[in-house]
């Protein structure tokens, strides 16, 4: 994965109006810690940080003014509706330092004719080295039969790349698909009930005004 | 329907409608979700219809989460009634629903049609939604 250069400003300032004027300014308030050392606040500029970070795990080379670190993401904080990044915990690493992180799973092929396909994680927790990270992690489910399960330990992973998960933990789960007649009469049924609890709330609200 | 087993309550206060989610406002289960925009009571009929609308839709090989619970009673006066004499009976099952909250999820390999499944359960939602993409590394 290669690096992503960014220049960092340090922070004097804290507390929720200080970030919201370094957030009206364009840029993201981050903390930058691990290894030991004192957290450093800083400010990183949000436009490029936030393309950088459409990349999960990204690394970063964070210019400080007098020295680069090299970091990785520990949490991102969005706006819920917006989107946009709030604050960024950066996690401070060494080349060739080994780190935990969770690479996403990403399933390949078309799925055999009436098969449900249901990633049960679709995240996992693996040790790779820092400047190393895959992107993600690839599972094929071309042609699988139904009722197929891989797990963790039938994932090949790349070179370096070590499983921090329990090897039988499902990843994917392929089972058959409901029949077009199973969900019709689920939702049928689902309709009958619901029509029943209105009329029984019907009933219990003119019981109700009766009393009144 | 979904309602709740035992409540220690019968009638309580209606519950707040301000601020942001808390939680719940990424993709978690599936691939595609619709997120609240905007803060509303979400009762249990209209949960169980947008429900249907999707499944309905999207007929077979898709999987429906529904990730919110309607665990609030509201009350109602019956009509013509003067005020006063009490507190009215339990009329509805409500979910409180703030804004950037993921409501449902859904799981289906054609995402033409997995957009259109949700825009018919948006429409038997109250408050104004989107249709949200777990985005990578999400969940």
């Amino acid at each position: 994965m290669s690096e992503v250069k960014i220049k960092a400003e340090s922070r004097t300032e804290f507390g929720k109006g200080a970030a919201r004027r370094i957030r009206r300014a364009g840029l993201v308030p981050a903390v930058l810690y691990g290894h030991g050392s004192a957290p450093v606040h800083v400010t990183l500029p949000g436009h490029e940080l936030m393309l950088a970070l459409k990349t999960p795990n990204a690394l970063f080379d964070i210019d400080l003014g007098d020295r680069s670190e090299l970091a990785i993401p520990k949490q991102i904080q969005r706006d819920p509706i917006k989107g946009f990044l709030e604050h960024v915990d950066l996690l401070i690493v060494k080349r060739g330092e080994k780190v935990v992180v969770d690479v996403p799973v990403v399933t390949v092929g078309d799925p055999a004719p009436g098969s449900l396909v249901a990633v049960e994680h679709t995240t996992l927790s693996v040790e790779a080295e820092a400047t190393h990270i895959p992107a993600q992690i690839e599972v094929s489910i071309e042609d699988v039969a139904v009722g197929t399960q891989i797990l963790a330990r039938d994932i090949a992973l790349p070179r370096g790349v070590t499983l921090q998960v329990d090897p039988e933990a499902l990843v994917v789960n392929v089972a058959a698909a409901p029949t077009a007649a199973e969900v019709e009469g689920e939702v049928a049924e689902a309709a009958t009930e619901a029509a029943g609890a209105a009329e029984g709330a019907a009933a219990e609200g003119a019981e109700g005004a009766e009393k009144e | 329907m979904l309602i709740p087993r035992k409540v220690k309550h019968r009638k309580q206060h209606s519950p707040k409608r301000s601020g942001m989610a808390k939680g719940g406002t990424s993709v978690s289960f599936g691939e595609y979700g619709i997120q609240a925009l905007e803060a509303h009571y979400v009762t249990n009929r209209q949960i169980e219809s947008a429900r249907i609308a999707m499944t309905r839709h999207i007929k077979r090989g898709g999987k429906v989460w529904i990730n919110i619970f309607p665990d609030r009673p509201l009350t109602k006066k019956p009509a013509e009634t003067r005020m006063g004499s009490g507190k009215g009976s339990p009329e509805w099952w409500i979910a409180n629903i703030k804004p950037g909250r993921v409501m449902f999820e859904l799981s289906y390999p054609n995402e033409t049609v997995a957009r259109e499944a949700l825009l018919r359960a948006i429409h038997k939602l109250p408050m104004k939604c989107r249709i949200v993409k777990r985005e990578a590394g999400e969940g």
